[in-house]
């Protein structure tokens, strides 16, 4: 009987010899894999997941053997993912960490120095064309975490040929009450009195909460929406009239629907699409995508208007910082992708074909032409505001959920008729105990 | 050796994997409850320190009684409703009942985030068809989003519907089981329909009754892709129930301490809810 077992499992090793012998490449290398975390499907179909697939499938070209797998996650849930995975040994070769738990992402010592990787290879003009406050974010104590491959600037969104038809020129909006001028002059009623067009949309729901016009009028103002020890910073003066002004769009001048209450920033692409609003509170990242449903050329972005002092008001910035995870096994293949992936070549890739606003400055110089043409100027709007009129959260402490909770004091006023002081000081005790400050 | 001990050897390996499967992370999840949790990872003991936190959260008890409402609202229309839909579906003709049934099904067998976006889509705004059938009735436009208790009725009406065909699946195998002789002695003694369904029909399906009330309750107390995909918590707190209390700790808040100490406490409920199910079979039996 043993003989007999002995004798099949002999054929069977064989036989899993031979087939693991097939299975190798013909040229004999070993294939290199690394795993990526992120919210793009490279099979996708949106501007951005095609420029994902563009930048795996040509670094994949030029080293031979590298095989880049991309595990598409949920985007809110993926940084918190990669942490728990980071301490359980599993975590990707690359993740994609948002800028809300990005200071979380550093401080675990789970993202590894990219200087040591390549950073330091490079020349001083190379490290010159990354300057700015998103590198900035990602550089602690003369270490580099992370490069940041999507920068996004949360504005105005317009349509462009009815801003032109009303005769607006939204350069020339740089005060809060231009602004409200403008959107009552491209709010439109019927004969009956219904309105078929609103001139600004808003979104107020806490699910995926964009930051909505008050924060750039209350950082105009004061700068900053924290204290220095994590502490919100909302129920001041400049946030009450900043929430006033926001929710007065609704309540007193008439230009944003009440529905902005339970808005997301999927409503409001929707609505934006089907021609019901004419500017909303959006992400330059997605203008890509809006301009795939209505034409490139009917859709802009301008920079948030300013208090009179100031142009413009400071807008919210995110992004996507990209790093190479410090378990990794595959560090050195990892480092050589991200350097790839943030690299004149991929970021000329993210903003051709993508829609993204570029993060180098040679890319500014080299597509020039690119940026002139009809649909495009949205790109140099945003890359001049990030430059000039732009917020970054701090990473000294975590912010999770200071846009929910903003949205939600707004939802109060509009909703439940809260003074916005009083819906503020909720706000910001809310805030505060989730946060254990 | 005894064929009861035989019977537990057979079911060992099954019952040691649902154990692992099932506890483990429950155990894991409480131990990591007793630490101070930073960056994902467990650093100081605190002992009950999250669940301590938790408590002292004033907002936890107006969740705790949303959820207690929004689900007892849910299980209660929901078997009113699968309970005459399926006594009608079994009085109907073979094919026509086999069409109806195929109908009540869909919205059970659909993704949860699909029926739910599909609801908002109709409610959600001034060019949803809800919206445009009432103001061609000449009422005008409603917003029930926009409305903290219109809010939590299309919450309830969403999850009523979503979960209706399972519940009049399982009523219906219920009627099924029920001797027609039953129904014929009855009519012969003079009883009427109402007598026929309250004293004959009702006690007879009190088991399917009871597994779907405990399946529902269980199913719609731990719901988080409704809420949050419908009404997002709001307006203000006005649907914002246990369940996407804990997501939003996780994973907005990033507060994993506070969040796995919220689930375990709602496991410890599921498990009293089974156990009281158990309980109620055996009196039953």
């Amino acid at each position: 009987m043993t003989t007999i077992w002995s004798r099949r499992l002999r054929r069977a090793g064989s036989a899993g010899l031979l087939i693991l012998a097939a299975s190798l490449p013909v040229s004999g290398a070993m294939a290199e894999t690394i795993r990526m975390w992120t919210f793009l499907n490279p099979a996708g179909n949106a501007p951005r997941e095609k420029a994902l697939a563009e930048i795996i499938a040509k670094f994949e070209a030029a080293n031979p053997g590298a095989k880049i797998v991309v595990e598409p996650q949920v985007w809110d849930q993926m940084t918190p993912k990669f942490l728990a995975a980071s301490r359980g040994g599993n975590a990707p070769d690359v993740i994609w960490v948002i800028t809300d738990l990005l200071g979380d992402a550093i401080k675990s010592g789970s993202m590894a120095d990219l200087r040591k990787l390549f950073i330091d290879k490079w020349t001083k003009e190379q490290v010159a064309d990354y300057a700015g406050a998103y590198w900035d974010q990602c550089a602690i104590n003369g270490k580099q975490y992370c490069l940041f491959t999507s920068r996004n600037y949360i504005s105005v969104i317009y349509r462009a040929d009815l801003l032109k038809e009303a005769g607006i020129d939204p350069a020339t909006l740089t005060t809060w009450d231009k602004f409200t001028e403008a959107a009552k002059k491209l709010t439109v009623k019927d004969a009956s009195g219904t309105i078929t067009r609103w001139g600004f949309g808003q979104g107020f729901s806490e699910a995926q909460a964009d930051p909505q016009m008050m924060i750039p009028a209350t950082l105009a103002e004061q700068g900053t929406i924290f204290e220095e020890n994590g502490r919100a910073r909302f129920a001041t003066p400049a946030g009450v009239a900043g929430l006033k002004l926001q929710t007065d769009m609704i309540t007193k001048e008439g230009v944003t629907p009440k529905q902005a209450a339970t808005w997301t920033p999927d409503d409001l692409i929707e609505q934006f699409s089907a021609g019901r609003l004419a500017m909303y509170t959006g992400a330059s990242v997605r203008v890509s995508s809006v301009q795939a449903k209505i034409g490139a050329d009917k859709v802009g972005q301008m920079l948030w208007p300013g208090n009179g002092k100031k142009p413009h008001s400071p807008a919210v910035m995110a992004g996507w910082a990209v790093g190479v995870w410090s378990g990794s096994k595959n560090q050195e293949l990892a480092g050589r992708f991200l350097d790839y992936m943030t690299g004149p070549e991929g970021d000329s890739i993210w903003v051709t074909v993508g829609g993204q606003a570029p993060t180098l400055g040679t890319t500014i110089k080299s597509l020039a032409s690119y940026f002139d043409k009809p649909g495009n100027g949205y790109m140099t709007v945003t890359t001049e505001g990030a430059r000039d009129f732009g917020w970054l959260a701090p990473i000294d402490f975590g912010v999770g959920g200071y846009r929910q909770a903003l949205n939600k004091a707004a939802q109060n006023v509009v909703v439940n008729g809260m003074e916005p002081k009083a819906a503020l000081e909720e706000a910001e005790k809310e805030f505060n105990r989730r946060n254990n400050r | 050796m005894r064929p009861s001990a035989t019977a537990y050897i057979y079911i060992a390996p099954a019952f040691a994997l649902l154990l692992f499967v099932l506890f483990s992370p429950v155990i894991y999840g409480f131990w990591f409850t007793l630490f101070r949790i930073e960056y994902g990872a467990p650093t100081d003991f605190i002992g009950l320190g999250n669940y301590v936190r938790l408590i002292e959260d004033p907002t936890l008890l107006p969740t705790l009684s949303r959820s207690g409402v929004f689900t007892a609202a849910c299980v209660v229309f929901t078997i009113i409703i699968a309970m005459a839909l399926a006594v009608w579906i079994n009085r109907l003709p073979a094919r026509t009942a086999f069409i109806v049934q195929m109908v009540v099904i869909v919205p059970w067998i659909i993704s949860a985030v699909v029926a739910t976006l599909l609801f908002r889509w109709v409610f959600v705004n001034d060019i949803g068809v809800a919206s445009y059938i009432i103001q061609l009735m000449g009422f005008d436009a409603v917003q029930p989003l926009n409305n903290p208790t219109g809010a939590m009725v299309l919450l309830v009406a969403v999850s009523v519907w979503k979960r209706i065909g399972y519940a009049v699946l399982v009523l219906l195998a219920g009627l099924k089981s029920i001797p027609d002789d039953y129904d014929e002695a009855a009519r012969i003694d003079g009883a009427n329909n109402w007598q026929i369904f309250r004293m004959i029909t009702l006690p007879l399906l009190k088991t399917p009754l009871l597994l779907i009330a405990i399946v529902l309750t269980l199913s719609t107390f731990n719901t988080v892709e409704t809420p949050l995909v419908m009404t997002g918590g709001g307006p203000g707190d006005a649907t914002r129930i246990l369940a996407m209390d804990v997501y939003e700790r996780a994973f907005t808040n990033y507060d994993l301490g506070s969040a796995t100490a919220l689930a375990i406490i709602m496991f410890a409920g599921n498990i009293l809810l089974v156990m009281s199910y158990v309980r109620l079979a055996r009196w039953q039996a």
